[in-house]
């Protein structure tokens, strides 16, 4: 099956709401979102970390090393209070877009 | 983002790149690992698993690459690339390299020459003990126009020294030569007042410094010699403490060393030895007035109370004045002056960075010479500018592809301004070097006899720091011009065949050109005026002959001048005329009386020049004498006082009357005196070469008494060299004690105008330099332009065009250049003559020889660099220009 391209700016909010239900490692938020999106979206790792990387450094994640479930250390991110209002502030802008496009597109 | 957010990122980066780095790589196998594990449990074998899971990544080292470009930290990694392909692009290019960097290293290397000079007199503090804590006093008569007195009586300084609720120290200073040892030499020393020291909060090296009651009178003169002395005389011995060094023939006890780089608080002058006042008398007993009310000789640096303000410290120091002023003001002085120095009021200046009469000098001709400098840096700039923006046409392509395979704008323009940045901070390191070589070369200039400017010019802080900035902006300046232009075009070129970019030939680079040619105009005509003002000073007459006359100065030792001392040097061969005077013209110290026609109330205040002269001193002088009789052997204490005065004496006293035969009441050295005047000579410029020359009276050097400055001054002809050995020899041997310095009077004049000889050398040095540089930049754009034409010449000479038609075709593009540059040039020259105005001497600052004068030669030697090119245009064969391409 054909993957879409993630539209632009939208990773961020998708990693936020992944990771708003519990701490992952970067190779479980692809595949999580993968399954989400009914595997219509495939995030290149490429442009996964750069992501992870930058919303950690601006305090919206924070990071840390544990046992992941084959018992491998992996890198675990966790939302911080600052993600958490990032989340809920893009999300309302995300409702607000959707119910704009999908109202124009249904002729409303 | 916050700036300070991203500078700690980037510092973070700096501490943790290893662990970052590491973090990263495991972060990313760890993906590997557990996106193979997943496709193992799909049923996969192991390796292939693991292959598709990098594929899948995308390649670990692009992976990384990308989230290392997210990080803020990154960006020195990049500016750590950016400059090793600049490097790259210099390696590749030698010949452009070198010459942008030489054009650079002149420009920079010459500001930061000149910068050296003001940090060194202006700038640096003093190496004491919180030196920006420092005030310099100074007073002001009150309703004065004239700038504030820098020098006090000792009575005053001992006076303020005792204010401790305003000033915790008070040091007040003087320089002076001192004759050591013997055969003598002169070594530069300093006379101080006893808390010198301790006011500069300085601490000994060996032994102890001078303290309040080495300066109590009675004390036993003693010496605190400086560091460098102590090396030099002493080898750093501990012993040099208690030994004697004679001073002017007087033994004098070393009490201590003081530190290391403290040569006094006199800038550009060296203290090798240092004295306090109280004992100067006993080292020479001729200066025992100097601790009178008064001398005021002493320069005073202070430092408030703790806790006491600059302001503060002004305003309680003239409230406590008055009340102190009463007992320390000479009472000899007529009561207007006393009065007037009641009145005066002090006035407390930053004085952290020491004194130095070096200052008033040179403070404007170094701003001038810094503002030179910077024109010279710009010419160099547009240079340097012109030669990217020509080269910019050759990097189009390189620029292209890049552009073409992603890279941002931004991001070229950053890559080619680190390349400017980094060519101007090369230049800047020789210019650095060549700063500090030329530095010495500039101090000597204004070292002028008796006193050498010492000045310390190895590059510090400041001067590093000023040449960075001035390199950085440098290389901003002359950077972002060509590297807009170089991006401008786009991507697209690249899919050109032919990527020359033909069309787009800037318009900015004859502009660049003419405000070169304007810039020059400006420093060559500077130049000019300058010259014609020392020219003028050279040749101005004096109103004697320096020429041939030797000085040899025997401060105070006047009774050890008897007649038979010049009779022995006048059987010197070679020797025409020997004589004695108290004051020679132009040695910067001058004596001045009231003298008025006797009959007349003698004024409380000087009004006229006066000078000790013995027989044949008008003949040595070679000054004429224009009626009456020159003094003779019989002019002695025992007959009448005589006097000869000059051209502006008689003018002002006795108008149109002949002078001689006239009697002069005057109050000579305190005694009121009947002159009889005996003869008129010529005016002199003793007061200064641009000063008109003051009234003078000439009075009898027997006929005075007391202790008097004495020099004697000899006419020589033929070798002067054996004739100076020779005085030198006579006079050693009757003053043992004494240091014998023969100099010619020539020197002693050639020091009056150091400031203007300096000024025209440096102008002149400047402005060939910015019309090399204007030069170059014309003969660069007119090759470049020939360059391109090449096709366009070769059709005109297809059809027909003589070689002679060529070469007026270019030499006419250069001209038009020349004469926009001189029409932008001649109203700046205008303008910025006003600020040198008060600078020059029997020349107007719109001099239209010296204007026409610098025109002409920037014309000529534009059509020079003009021609060049010209003959090259005018040699192409045209078959060949045609198939150019």
């Amino acid at each position: 099956m054909d993957k879409l391209d993630i539209p632009q700016g939208t990773l961020d909010l998708m990693i936020l709401t992944i990771l708003a239900r519990e701490p992952m490692h970067g190779y479980g938020i692809s595949q999580k979102l993968a399954a989400l999106s009914h595997n219509n979206f495939q995030v290149n790792p490429g442009s996964l970390f750069p992501s992870l990387y930058r919303l950690e450094q601006d305090g919206k994640l924070k990071a840390e090393w544990r046992p992941s479930e084959n018992n491998r250390n992996a890198k675990y991110y966790t939302l911080t209070p600052a993600g958490r209002r990032q989340l809920e502030r893009h999300r309302e802008r995300w409702d607000r877009i959707s119910f704009a496009i999908t109202s124009v597109l249904e002729g409303a | 983002m916050t700036f300070l957010r991203r500078l700690g990122s980037v510092v973070w980066w700096l501490l943790n790149r290893n662990r970052a780095e590491q973090g990263l790589a495991d972060e990313l196998q760890a993906f590997i690992d557990l996106s193979a594990a997943d496709k193992m449990r799909g049923g996969l074998p192991a390796a292939e698993a693991r292959r598709l899971a990098v594929v899948e990544l995308g390649g670990v080292e692009q992976a990384k690459e990308r989230v290392r470009t997210y990080r803020h930290g990154s960006m020195l990694d990049e500016l750590g690339r950016d400059v090793r392909y600049a490097f790259r692009i210099f390696v590749k290019n030698p010949g452009f390299t070198i010459i942008i960097v030489l054009t650079l290293a002149l420009g920079i290397g010459a500001n930061t020459a000149i910068f050296g000079m003001i940090d060194a007199l202006m700038l640096r503090w003093l190496p004491v003990k919180n030196p920006q804590e420092l005030v310099q006093v100074t007073f002001q008569a009150p309703g004065a126009t004239t700038p504030p007195a820098e020098s006090f009586s000792y009575v005053i300084v001992r006076a303020l020294a005792e204010q401790r609720q305003i000033f915790s120290g008070v040091a007040g200073f003087s320089g002076f030569r001192f004759d050591v040892g013997s055969p003598a030499s002169r070594v530069p020393g300093a006379i101080v007042t006893g808390r010198y020291y301790e006011a500069l909060g300085l601490n000994p090296v060996v032994g102890r410094l001078l303290t309040r009651e080495d300066d109590e009178p009675g004390a036993s003169p003693v010496v605190v010699i400086s560091y460098h002395y102590w090396e030099r005389a002493f080898a750093r011995s501990s012993d040099a403490v208690g030994q004697n060094v004679r001073m002017n023939g007087v033994p004098v006890r070393i009490v201590g060393v003081s530190p290391r780089g403290f040569v006094g608080a006199n800038v550009g002058s060296t203290a090798d030895l240092t004295i306090a006042v109280a004992a100067f008398p006993q080292v020479k007993p001729d200066a025992a007035p100097l601790l009178g009310p008064g001398n005021f000789w002493l320069r005073v640096l202070a430092r408030p109370a703790p806790g006491v303000s600059r302001a503060q410290a002004a305003a309680r120091l003239n409230a406590v004045w008055p009340q102190i002023s009463e007992p320390l003001i000479a009472p000899h002085w007529p009561a207007s002056r006393r009065k007037e120095m009641a009145d005066s009021v002090f006035q407390l200046s930053p004085g952290g960075t020491g004194w130095t009469y070096l200052r008033e000098v040179y403070r404007k001709p170094l701003f001038v010479l810094m503002a030179a400098v910077g024109l010279v840096l710009l010419i160099a700039c547009a240079n340097v500018a012109s030669l990217l923006l020509a080269r910019a046409s050759a990097r189009q392509r390189e620029v292209a592809v890049r552009l073409a395979i992603g890279a941002g704008r931004g991001r070229i323009v950053r890559q080619l301004l680190i390349e400017s940045t980094l060519l101007s901070l090369i230049g800047a390191a020789f210019g650095v070097g060549l700063a500090w070589v030329s530095g010495r070369f500039l101090v000597n200039m204004i070292s002028a006899a008796p006193g050498r400017v010492v000045f310390d010019l190895t590059p510090n802080w400041h001067i590093l720091g000023f040449t960075s900035a001035v390199a950085i902006a440098t290389g901003v300046l002359f950077g972002v011009a060509p590297a807009l232009q170089t991006t401008a075009a786009g991507p697209s070129l690249v899919l050109k065949e032919d990527a020359r970019m033909s069309g787009s030939r800037s318009r900015l680079l004859p502009w660049l050109v003419s405000v070169q040619v304007a810039l020059s105009l400006v420093l060559l005509a500077g130049a000019g005026l300058f010259v014609r003002t020392l020219r003028n000073l050279q040749n101005l007459d004096p109103g004697f002959k320096a020429e041939g006359v030797l000085l040899v100065d025997l401060e105070g030792r006047r009774t050890a001048v008897p007649d038979d001392f010049l009779d022995e040097i006048q059987r010197i061969p070679g020797v025409v005329s020997a004589s004695v005077s108290t004051h020679t013209p132009l040695s910067g110290s001058v004596w001045s009386e009231p003298a008025v026609p006797a009959g007349q109330r003698i004024p409380e205040r000087d009004n006229a020049y006066f000078v000790g002269a013995g027989p044949r001193f008008l003949s040595t002088m070679q000054l004429h004498l224009i009626a009456g009789r020159d003094f003779t052997n019989r002019d002695s204490a025992d007959s009448p006082a005589v006097a000869i005065v000059n051209e502006a004496f008689a003018q002002r006293h006795f108008a149109k009357q002949n002078p001689v035969g006239q009697h002069l009441a005057a109050n000579v050295r305190g005694n009121r005196t009947d002159l009889e005047i005996v003869g008129l000579v010529r005016n002199t410029n003793a007061a200064g070469l641009r000063k008109a020359p003051p009234p003078t009276v000439y009075v009898a050097y027997a006929q005075l008494t007391g202790d008097l400055p004495t020099a004697l001054a000899i006419r020589a002809t033929g070798r002067i060299g054996s004739v100076v050995s020779a005085i030198q020899q006579a006079l050693q041997s009757k003053l043992p004690g004494t240091a014998i310095e023969v100099r010619p009077l020539s020197a002693q004049i050639e020091a009056t105008i150091v400031q203007e000889r300096m000024m025209a050398t440096l102008a002149t040095a400047f402005g060939l330099l910015a019309l090399t540089l204007a030069c170059i930049g014309l003969y660069g754009l007119l090759a470049y332009s020939v360059a391109q034409r090449t096709k366009e010449i070769g059709i005109r000479m297809a059809l027909g065009a003589q070689g002679a038609r060529v070469v007026t075709l270019v030499l006419k593009g250069g001209a038009r250049l020349v004469l926009v540059g001189i029409a932008l040039g001649l109203p700046a020259m205008w303008a910025a003559s006003r600020w040198v105005e008060s600078m020059l001497f029997g020349v107007t600052r719109t001099d239209p020889a010296t204007i026409g004068g610098a025109i002409v030669l920037l014309m000529a030697a534009a059509q020079l660099a003009a021609y060049l090119p010209a003959r090259r245009a005018s040699r192409l064969d045209p078959l060949g220009a045609l198939r150019h391409e």
